[in-house]
Parts: structure tokens; C-alpha cells; sequence
């Protein structure tokens, strides 16, 4: 018997009657076993046949339209098959401009600015020189244009602009909230100028760089200082930015919209003359963005040129750049000291522009994006842009050594150091890696150049002293007929605006040593400001003329302490 | 396909890397985030400290300096007073006050070279609105070794604590010069000596930024030796606030304030026109003793250019205390009651 197929426990058969006759199993056909029948359960619910699943695999929809490659040709399907496999990318992400890509772009962006302005508020001291400067002659500038009066100060000389521009701007900012409210105008131009270079870098190569650019030229000492320095570097660098803006963003539009940038350009020469500098990367930006080379480039390169010239002449900018500016004499630091310090300034973003410069030359893109259309550049252009965008952030270091002085470099590096920045960016990007392999190498170097950033313009800002002690020591002593000498630039003349005139002081740098001693001889003065931490000739020819001439007594030493070391403000009255 | 070994192997060195990466740059953040050293950030809210109400004290590269040009020449005339045992305590002021019916509002006490300057003792009289007022006597070293700089060690850090104490003190280094009688006469050194050392003296302050004294430069009037010339002992104008004198109506010598003391403000006026202040007078006490009061707060009125006087209420060679004498003492009272005569100077 076949225990497996016809078991008599099995339940497809009964088992075999017992005969007792015959002491055996009855041979006889068994008949049908009945079982008992199952109740019936109603079910819960009504059964219904499972469906088949309504699967639709999602279309593939490339936002650009896949182009295949010419020469080839698919194959036509001669049959239907039974499923369709979609059609996939070669890649999971696409590289082409999205919506999403350029939110999380301006997301960033905002944390980008967010960070600049903190580094740059957290800046404090009382009105620098140059800001005290800008302030006095926007001032008289204000009251000239709106009220006719007469510009009378001759810190007008030392202004490095147009003295009807910013200041005024920052004259307005100061008269309603204080020389806060200048700085703050400041921070706002810095601000947009950090947007514009991201907007461009963006244009010229993509969103990561642009986000890496932004992000390294944010932090620097120049950018952090001057957004809260109420000079004309700000704007003029916001200008500067939003003239390469235009070059970039017009590359591939008819050659004459270049010269849209041409009066931006102009009036960022205006604003501050040192913008003078860029101009030529500007033109060579026109020449090198253009597309297709090179006929049109060197339109858009001769068109920008000679608009910004003939403006310049036109307006009288160019003499006044000629005149002022680049006629002041050399200083006495040495070329190496002056190098080192822009070292310190800018040799991080610089070292990471030469390294975006290297890794752009060597390959156009990092080939994330198989599938992208490429739009392939040689290997010359990709040369050329890199040196000019490296070597404009190295044009003012090397000025500035030249001139044997970096009294102002802080304030004018970042001019160059926008143009690098996008290059900073290429190299930030390449150090990290295709898929973001190497992220931390980014964040170090960002960090490292956040460090220095923070570190650097907290010494900036303490580079000259605290006046408050000083200005409250001389509002007791001054009115507005009194005469004063100062050695202490344009910042009395400022914070006592309500109380004297410009006209009522006298910068011991204006004159000879002779002609200071005699006037104190004769007690032209009432009252004399050193600052003593200078002892040229002339300080020691001033100090002994005060005592010879027993008029004037010392009624406060105030020392202080700056970033560079220490000195003290002597303050004499007449008896 | 890849062993699993051969990531962990590629891992491991990258994840060090990171994480060292990460932990240098904050590390550098710290550290740039800290202080720096001689950075000055003050957002100009460094709120300016007069120092009187302060009462000194604190560090005087914080505070503004006294100023002290409006007690050079004012309005009103000091009275001032000598006292035993001031500035150490100011009871004897209390009582010298009751006697005469208004407290002086100069306080003039004597100091060694070599001894401390009484921070405490200069912030008492302040504190009571009168100007602390120093003879400082240099009875050793010899005032070449002063002008040498071979105490500049004690000058200076007596210079520093004037200058950090802020409050306005008026200092007579060497007084009657051009007498024998002391160490710094004279007959013991010489005159150019004595310009020296003083201009050393007020130098050194000036360094120290303790512009808040009051110089004062005290001859003796001339009649005890008239061919002395006052001019050579005078150390400039630029060294000087005060052109002092000291000169007393004894009962032998000059009796009125012209014969006391123009002799010596006519040869003073011929190189300076820097203010009188008479830093130490008395009258001897006898009959004419009310005449000499009269005459003394008659001249100091009279003359302009006279800031005011010191009486020496110290018994000392003469019993020079006024209220010895009642009827004297009646007069000072009546002349000092006027309101042109003290002041508080907290107030000036």
C-alpha cells in the first residue's frame, strides 16, 4: 500500500470494515465516507477579488529635452512588448536649471549675508579718520547743494571720491541716525554687492560656486570692515560688482548692451577712485564672457572702454583721479611688509583662486552631470579668465607695495578681491569633490578663512582710538569763535560739528614746523591737540614751541591703546 | 564587487581626517573669537568719568582727566588755612571752621621727599570742597640728584597715584628757595639746580598724565634778602600755575600788604603774569594784629590778580593761631564772612 498517496488515514478514504469470520479486513467496496458538514460562517464582509495593483511607473520628464546623439538611431520595436521598461537618465539628478536648485541657491545665499552682516555689526569703536572725513564733507556738501552755503573745509582735499556722491548719502544717513546710520548704509551697499557677485559667479559657472564664492568673499577682513565703515568703498565695490554683473549677464545678448555697465562703471571710478583699478578687468571680463569669440568679444571689450573713458573725461572724474588719488607721495614701508600684510589680508582666497584657477584650466567642469549640454571652452579662454581674475586680486597688494604703504589697503582690496572670488569659489567647489566627497575640506577652509576674517577686522577696527574721552575733554574748551590746532584729523571736527565750524581748525599737517611754532609764539590758537603717538620733527618743534612760549598749559594726557601699540592725546588751552 | 574590508580600510582615514579637519577650525574659531591682545573696541559708550564723583581711584586711562583750568583763576577768592594734623583727619577743620564761621576751602599740609602721597588724606579734603594743597619739601636728596633722575623711581610712582587719584591738588615743591633757612636754599644749592629738579619734577607728571595739579611756585617775598634774583629760580610759565609767595606781618617786619608783599609781585610781574596766591601768611600776634587782618584781606581784595591766601594756623617758631587772639579772631570772622572770600571748588 502506498502510504503516501492512499493512506487509510488518509481523509480521501475510509478504513476497511473488520470481518470477523473471515479474522480479516472485509475486501468489499468501502463505501463513501461522510463527513459532517462545516457550518457556514457568514463572512464580515463581502469578499471581493483582489485587484490588480493601477502601477504606472512615473514618466520621466528631463526639464531638458534629451537630444540623442547624432548617428544614432533606435531601433524600430517591431513588436509590443508585454511591459515597458521607462525610459531612465544616465544619472539620478539632473544638472540643468531648476526651480528648486536656485531657492536652495538664495536660501543659502541669505545665510551667506546673514553671517556678513554679524561679522560686520559686531564691529564697534568711535568715527575713524577717513570716516570722520567722509562724514565733515558730506555734511557741507549737503548744506551746499540743499541750502547754497559754502564748502569751507579743506578735508575735501583728502576725500578720495567725488565729494557730492557718497558723502552726501552718508551725510543724510548720519544727520538722521548717527554715524550708525552711515555705517549701516555702508552694510547695506556691502550686502548687495555680495548678492551681485554671487549672481554673477552663478552665471559664469553654477550655483556651488556661486554659494562658495559668496560665502569666502563674505568673511574677509576687507568685506567685513568696510560694511561697517562709513566710507565710499562699500558702494563703490557694490558698483563695481553690479558693472561685472552686467558684463557677465550680457555675454550672449547683442554687443551694445555692455554699455549698460559703462555708467556704472564710471560712477564707481566717481564714488572712489581706486575703483579706477578694475577697469581693465572689467573690459577684459567683456572681452572673455562674450560668446561666441572672438570678433564679438572684443566689441563688447572696445564699446565698454571707450564709454567708460569718454565718461570719465566727460565728467572730469579722470583729472580728478590723475590729481588726487595717484598723486600722493610713497610712504616709507618697505614693499615686503606691505606684501605680508596683504598676505594676511587675502593670501587664503587668493591661494584658493589659483587652485580654482588650476583646476578650471586643467578641466572645465567636474562632470557631475553626464548628460548636460556642455558648452565646451578652450583651454585659452579658460587661461585667460583665470589670470585676469587672479591677477586682479593681486593688482592691489602689488600697488600698494609699489607706493611702499598699505594705510588704505584694507579699505581697497576687496575691490580686487571680487574679481578673485569667484575663482576662490571654483577651487572650493573642486576641493570637495563631485558629489560632495570631501565636504570637510570646504568647511576647513571656510572656517580657516572665517577665523582670520572675525580675528583681522577686530584689529582693524581697534587700529585707531576710542575718542569719546577726547571729545568730551574738548567740548568744554571749544565755541565758535575760538581757533584750534589739531594733529588729530577731521574726528573733532566731526563729533563738535554743533559747536565749531571746519574752518575754525587747523591741521598741523597743513603747515611747516616754522610757521606752527610762530603761530603758537603769538597765541593764534586756543587750544592745540597732539597725538602723541607720533614724534616726528615737527611734533618735537610744536611741543617746545608751546613751552617757550608759556601761553598754553596741559590740561589732559589722555593715553590710549590702539592694535599697532600705544600713544596718548595731549590737550593744551591758552591761559 | 568591492570587499566590504576595502571601504572600512578607505573610511577609517577619511573620517580621521574630518574630524581633525573640523575640530582645528574650531579650535582656530575660538581662538580668533577671543580676546586680542591691545585691541581697543570700545563703541565710543565709554561713558565719561568727571573722577570727582568717582572720587579717583580708578584707572586714569579710563576716566576723564580733572580738569583743573576753571580753579586757576576764579571768580572768588580761597581762603585757605594751614592745620595741624590735616589731611590726616579733619577734625581740626571742623573746628577751625566753627571758630572762624566758614570753612577754608584750601587746606595746605607739608610732605617730605620720600613720603607716600596721602590718596586718602587728598580725597578727605576734596570730598569737603576744599583744594588739597602739598608743600613738598626735598630735605634729602640734594634737588641735583632730584634733576638727575636718581629718585625717579619714587616720582614717578608718587606721579602715577596723583594722576590715578583725579582729583584737583595743588603742589609747592621747594618753597622759599631763595631763603637760607632750608636744606633746598640758597646758600645749599643753586639756583639752576632748583629749575632743573622742578622741571624734572613736572615732566615726570606730565608723563604720568597728571595734568590735575596746580603748580605752584613759592618764593619767599624778597625783603628778607632783596638782591636774590627771583627770575633765576623760576622754571618758566610753561612750568607754572601759580606765582605763590610766602610772607607773614611779624612785629618787626614790613606792616602793610603793599611793603609785605609788592616788592616781590612788581619783580615777579617782570617775567611773569601767572596768578598771585599768597600760600602761607599769619600775623604775629600782639596790637596790631586786627590791622595786619584787615590789611591782608584789604590787599588780596584790592588786587586782582592775587587768587587768594593760606593762613598758617600752625604754632610754629610764633604762635601764628588766630583764635589766641579774640579780638583778631572777631575781625577774621567779620572779613571772611564775605561772600567773595571761599568757595566750594567741587562747584567751580
Amino acid at each position: 500500500m502506498d502510504r503516501e498517496t492512499d493512506s487509510w488515514f488518509s481523509p480521501a478514504s475510509p478504513p476497511p470494515a473488520w470481518d470477523p469470520t473471515q479474522n480479516q479486513y472485509r475486501a468489499t467496496e468501502p463505501a463513501p465516507y461522510q463527513y459532517a458538514a462545516a457550518p457556514v460562517v457568514e463572512p464580515l464582509y463581502p469578499y471581493e477579488p483582489e485587484q490588480p495593483y493601477p502601477y504606472e511607473p512615473y514618466p520621466y520628464e528631463p526639464e531638458q529635452e534629451y537630444e540623442p546623439e547624432q548617428g544614432y538611431e533606435a531601433e524600430p520595436a517591431t513588436e509590443k512588448a508585454a511591459y515597458e521598461i521607462p525610459e531612465t537618465p544616465e544619472t539620478g539628478w539632473s544638472g540643468a536649471p531648476s526651480r528648486r536648485r536656485r531657492w536652495i541657491g538664495r536660501i543659502l545665499l541669505a545665510g551667506v549675508l546673514l553671517i556678513q552682516g554679524l561679522l560686520s555689526l559686531r564691529l564697534g569703536n568711535t568715527a575713524a579718520t577717513d570716516e570722520a572725513v567722509s562724514l565733515i564733507v558730506g555734511h557741507q556738501e549737503f548744506d551746499h547743494l540743499f541750502n547754497g552755503a559754502a564748502v569751507t573745509t579743506d578735508l575735501v582735499q583728502q576725500f578720495p571720491g567725488s565729494p557730492s556722491l557718497y558723502p552726501v548719502l552718508a551725510a543724510a544717513a548720519d544727520a538722521a541716525y548717527g554715524l550708525a546710520g552711515a555705517r549701516l548704509l555702508s552694510l547695506l551697499f556691502a550686502l548687495v554687492g555680495t548678492a551681485l557677485l554671487y549672481s554673477l559667479t552663478r552665471r559664469m559657472f553654477n550655483e556651488r560656486v556661486a554659494i562658495c564664492s559668496a560665502a569666502a568673499y563674505a568673511v574677509l577682513q576687507s568685506t567685513a570692515v568696510v560694511g561697517y565703515y562709513a566710507a565710499p568703498d562699500a558702494l563703490a565695490i557694490m558698483l563695481v560688482a553690479l558693472a561685472a554683473w552686467i558684463v557677465v549677464h550680457s555675454n550672449r545678448a547683442p554687443a551694445a548692451v555692455v554699455l549698460a555697465a559703462a555708467p556704472v562703471a564710471a560712477l564707481a571710478v566717481a564714488v572712489e577712485h581706486a575703483s579706477v583699478l578694475v577697469l581693465p578687468t572689467l573690459l577684459l571680463l567683456a572681452v572673455l564672457t562674450a560668446w561666441p569669440l572672438p570678433t564679438r568679444g572684443l566689441l563688447r571689450g572696445f564699446l565698454l572702454g571707450a564709454a567708460t573713458l569718454a565718461l570719465l573725461f566727460v565728467t572730469g572724474v579722470l583729472s580728478g583721479v590723475r590729481n588726487g588719488t595717484f598723486a600722493r607721495g610713497q610712504g616709507s614701508e618697505s614693499a615686503f611688509s606691505v606684501l605680508t600684510t596683504a598676505g594676511q589680508w587675502s593670501g587664503l582666497l587668493l591661494l584658493l583662486a589659483f587652485g580654482g584657477a588650476v583646476a578650471y584650466l586643467w578641466r572645465e567642469r567636474m562632470n557631475e552631470v553626464v548628460d548636460a549640454a556642455v558648452v565646451a571652452s578652450s583651454p585659452l579662454r579658460r587661461a585667460a579668465l583665470g589670470l585676469v581674475l587672479c591677477g586682479t586680486g593681486l593688482l592691489l597688494p602689488l600697488l600698494q607695495a609699489q607706493l611702499h604703504t598699505s594705510e588704505v589697503m584694507f579699505r581697497h582690496i576687496g575691490l580686487g578681491l571680487l574679481f578673485a572670488a569667484p575663482l576662490a569659489g571654483v577651487g572650493i567647489s573642486r576641493m570637495m569633490g563631485a558629489h560632495f566627497r570631501q565636504p570637510q575640506l570646504g568647511i576647513l577652509a571656510w572656517v580657516l578663512m572665517l577665523a582670520l576674517g572675525i580675528s583681522q577686522s577686530t584689529l582693524r577696527f581697534g587700529t585707531w582710538p576710542d575718542s569719546t574721552r577726547l571729545v568730551s575733554v574738548l567740548r568744554t574748551h571749544v565755541s565758535a569763535e575760538g581757533h584750534y590746532l589739531t594733529e588729530v584729523e577731521a574726528v573733532p571736527q566731526y563729533y563738535l560739528r554743533g559747536v565749531t565750524g571746519p574752518d575754525q581748525w587747523t591741521s598741523l599737517r597743513g603747515q611747516s614746523a616754522s610757521a606752527t611754532a610762530s603761530a603758537i609764539d603769538k597765541g593764534r590758537y586756543d587750544l592745540i591737540l597732539l597725538d602723541g603717538a607720533s614724534s616726528t620733527d615737527k611734533d618735537k618743534a610744536v611741543t617746545e614751541a608751546i613751552r617757550a612760549s608759556g601761553r598754553y598749559r596741559l590740561i589732559a594726557q589722555l593715553p590710549y591703546r590702539v592694535s599697532g601699540g600705544s600713544g596718548a592725546y595731549r590737550v593744551y588751552v591758552a591761559e | 564587487m568591492i570587499p566590504v574590508s576595502a571601504y572600512r580600510t578607505g573610511a577609517t582615514p577619511r573620517r580621521t581626517l574630518a574630524l581633525l579637519s573640523l575640530l582645528s577650525a574650531c579650535l582656530m574659531l575660538l581662538t580668533a573669537c577671543g580676546p586680542t591682545g591691545g585691541t581697543s573696541t570700545a563703541d565710543g559708550a565709554t561713558k565719561p568719568d568727571s573722577g570727582a564723583s568717582a572720587g579717583g581711584e580708578t584707572e586714569a586711562a579710563e576716566v576723564t582727566p580733572y580738569d583743573v583750568t576753571p580753579l586757576l583763576k576764579p571768580s572768588k577768592k580761597y581762603l585757605g588755612a594751614a592745620l595741624t594734623g590735616v589731611p590726616k583727619s579733619l577734625k581740626p577743620l571742623t573746628k577751625y571752621t566753627d571758630t572762624i564761621g566758614k570753612q577754608p576751602n584750601v587746606l595746605e599740609y607739608y610732605a617730605a621727599w620720600g613720603d607716600g602721597f596721602d590718596t586718602s588724606g587728598v580725597r578727605r579734603v576734596y570730598n569737603a570742597g576744599a583744594l588739597p594743597f602739598m608743600a613738598w619739601e626735598p630735605f634729602k636728596p640734594s634737588l641735583a640728584s632730584i634733576a638727575s633722575g636718581k629718585t625717579d623711581t619714587y616720582l614717578k610712582t608718587f606721579a602715577k597715584n596723583v594722576a590715578a587719584l583725579n582729583l584737583p591738588i595743588a603742589i609747592s615743591f621747594g618753597h622759599e628757595m631763595n631763603g637760607d633757612w632750608y636744606a633746598w636754599g640758597r646758600t645749599k644749592t643753586t639756583a639752576s639746580d632748583f629749575v632743573k629738579a622742578w622741571r624734572h619734577i613736572h615732566d615726570v607728571f606730565e608723563e604720568a598724565g597728571a595734568t590735575n595739579v596746580i603748580w605752584v611756585w613759592t618764593p619767599n617775598v624778597i625783603n628778607p634778602a632783596p638782591n636774590v634774583k627771583l627770575k633765576t629760580y623760576y622754571p618758566g610759565d610753561a612750568y607754572v600755575d601759580w606765582a605763590g609767595m610766602i610772607g607773614y606781618y611779624t612785629l618787626t617786619g614790613a606792616k602793610t600788604f603793599d611793603t609785605l608783599y609788592g616788592p616781590t609781585m612788581r619783580q615777579m610781574r617782570t617775567f611773569t603774569k601767572k596768578p598771585f596766591f599768597i600760600s602761607e601768611t599769619a600775623s604775629q600776634a600782639g596790637e596790631r594784629r586786627r590791622a595786619d587782618i584787615n590789611d591782608l584781606f584789604d590787599g588780596v581784595t584790592a588786587n586782582k590778580d592775587v587768587v587768594g591766601f593760606v593762613w598758617f594756623n600752625i604754632p610754629k617758631r610764633a604762635d601764628w593761631r588766630i583764635e589766641i587772639s579774640p579780638l583778631a579772631l572777631a575781625e577774621y570772622k567779620k572779613r571772611a564772612a564775605n561772600s567773595r572770600f571761599g568757595f566750594d571748588i567741587r562747584k567751580q
